[in-house]
């Protein structure tokens, strides 16, 4: 159990989202990395449901497994503290934003901690965007429209809508269960996919028809900076100093969008739309960021520099397939050393 | 707005991304056009619970955007699935098949609404430069946002957030060239040949004529939009609720 002492930029509660409800202007929501999140649920719990590992199955399954999978803590940038009410394990995963004990230990990403009682975790700031912290078995927290996710801007989800804040208590679903700490991610085997210095991927279109006749061109040759304006509705791109910005999009009749399509707006600054952004849009989209891309976007901050590289769906189902295939070596992975270090403790299970 | 068009227009069918199509029916804003677009989304909703890989489908003004999981359905699947939604209600149109128990047709029924605005002052900012660019009153203005039924074309953006047509063509403006950083929950705007009602503070590019207390979203209720596609609105003159500046 956490207490918050201070949220730093932005603390949040996600889970997987509330998918399916677009019509009704409620966008996706769930984790910005997504891929940090499953590994932060992972290493919680050895499995994707939240369930916990075998030996706690009866106690969750007094407590049916929420469909939107389990709840973690989207921690951002920097500044945030948390102290432990109770000692407990807690996963994290993600961006290294400089996490350590007030003793000093520092808590490397990829791994589950023990936290002791009265300890504080604090977010000192580092590298990448966000980092996700799990508690064994998920964080309790309610369901609005069958998500925690929480949308700060249709204030859905989480705590009352809102961004979590001091005093604000993080429960797990159930106490005092430690058997994960030690559990580590096998990043050498599964890296975060922000590892990569290629270029992100994006498939152009639908609104091509709609820009310029070199448009995809340009935003390709183009290295590009992201702006302050840079949150889970939507990350802005501007061109580097004495660089032009794209030729200016004009007005269309609005039709939907998603997370990952980049709008081409009246000012050529390519805004591409993220997890809590609008489900309709009036401006062109040159290209949409395919869903294995995610993780990368997630971890983009204002004043990264960054680039764009074109591919086809085919190929992009192809590298989700791959990603899928990687999260999946490396749960294996984590489980198995799980059990060893349980054999070396002669603890059984 | 052309009237009594009996099949859709051809659609085309673009990738948005590795996991979506949209199905685009024109570039134009008619409530024909629109109305096809509902059908069809309506229609594969109705398809989900036999295609497991077939996502929610989200209509737009004269498209439809419908997610999938490739590993169960391929691009092609949908693709055709796409033509059929459109192609399927043209047929049964033409049968004289259609029944609201088969295919909802959101523009014949549509529940009536009656949604209070406090017009003006700092409730509606806009007025008047609204008044100002048609070369109207403002009080002829709120005369004209007040004299038709809307129809509620979708609903999208943010939740909850009706796009309304048609408003009278007097006040046809584009966009503020500049969107306001925060537009107060409540806020009835005009945009366009379209009314809006923004649910919740957000920025926004609209002409803010008004404001109303209706709740337009609430998470707790079902459905959580006060208002669906197909739906009918009138806005009603209530005297401000705030002194004027």
């Amino acid at each position: 159990m956490l207490e918050v002492v201070s949220p730093g930029a932005l603390l949040t509660l996600q889970d997987r989202g509330r998918p399916g409800l677009a019509h009704l202007g409620v966008p996706p929501s769930g984790p910005a990395d997504p891929w940090s999140y499953e590994v932060a649920i992972l290493l919680a719990d050895g499995r994707p449901d939240g369930a916990g590992d075998a030996s706690s199955a009866a106690v969750s399954a007094v407590r049916p497994v929420n469909g939107s999978g389990p709840v973690a803590l989207e921690v951002t940038l920097g500044g945030t503290r948390l102290r432990a009410i109770e000692t407990c394990a807690v996963a994290l995963s993600g961006g290294d934003l400089g996490a350590e004990l007030d003793d000093g230990t520092r808590l490397a990403p990829g791994r589950v901690h023990r936290v002791a009682a009265g300890a504080e975790i604090g977010f000192a700031g580092g590298t990448g965007m966000r980092a996700y912290l799990g508690l064994p078995g998920g964080i309790d927290a309610r369901l609005v429209l069958g998500s925690a996710s929480t949308c700060v801007a249709a204030a859905l989800g989480g705590i009352d809508g809102r961004p979590l804040r001091a005093g604000d208590v993080i429960a797990p679903v159930r106490r005092g269960h430690l058997d994960a700490v030690g559990r580590t991610w096998p990043a050498a085997l599964a890296p975060h996919p922000a590892r990569s210095v290629d270029p992100i991927a994006f498939v152009p279109g639908p609104d091509l028809r709609h820009l310029h006749g070199r448009a995809v061109e340009a935003f390709r040759a183009r290295s590009w900076r992201v702006a302050d304006a840079c949150d889970r509705m939507g990350i802005r791109l501007e061109p580097h100093d004495g660089v032009e910005a794209l030729a200016p999009g004009r007005e269309i009749l609005s039709h939907p969008m998603l997370p990952g399509a980049i709008q081409v707006p009246a000012d050529g600054r390519p805004v591409i739309l993220f997890v809590d952004g609008p489900t309709i849009g009036g401006y062109p989209v040159i290209g949409v960021v395919p869903r294995w891309e995610w993780p990368r976007l997630g971890q983009l901050r204002p004043g990264y520099g960054v680039r764009f590289a074109a591919q086809d769906a085919g190929s992009a189902r192809a590298a989700w397939d791959r990603q899928r295939a990687a999260l999946a070596a490396g749960t294996a992975r984590a489980g198995a050393d799980l059990v060893w270090e349980r054999l070396a403790d002669g603890a059984g299970w | 707005m052309p009237e009594g068009r009996s099949e859709p227009p051809a659609p085309r069918i673009d990738q948005a991304g590795d996991a979506a199509l949209i199905a685009s029916l024109g570039d134009d804003l008619d409530i024909e056009t629109s109305g096809w677009a509902l059908r069809a989304a309506a229609w594969l909703e109705r398809r989900r619970a036999e295609m497991p890989g077939l996502g929610a489908p989200v209509p737009g003004h004269a498209s439809v955007l419908v997610s999938f999981e490739p590993d169960r359905m391929s691009e092609n699947e949908l693709r055709n699935l796409l033509l059929a939604a459109l192609a399927g209600t043209r047929q049964r149109a033409q049968r004289g098949r259609v029944t609201r128990s088969e295919i909802p047709l959101p523009f014949d029924g549509g529940v009536r609404h009656e949604i209070p605005v406090s017009y003006g002052g700092s409730d509606g900012p806009d007025l008047a430069e609204v008044a100002g660019r048609t070369g109207l009153s403002e009080k002829q203005v709120i005369a004209l946002h007040a004299s038709v039924e809307y129809r509620v074309l979708v609903v999208g953006f943010m939740p909850g957030f009706p796009y309304l047509g048609f408003l009278p063509a007097a006040l046809d403006l584009p966009r503020r060239a500049t969107p306001r950083v925060r537009v107060p929950a409540g806020s009835v705007a005009i945009a366009g040949r379209q009314a809006g009602i923004y649910p919740f503070e957000t920025p926004g590019g609209w002409h803010l004529i008004g404001r109303t207390d209706a709740a337009l979203w609430d998470p707790g209720r079902d459905p959580p939009a006060l208002l669906a596609p197909g739906d009918r609105v009138r806005f009603v003159p209530i005297p401000p609720r705030r002194p004027h500046p």
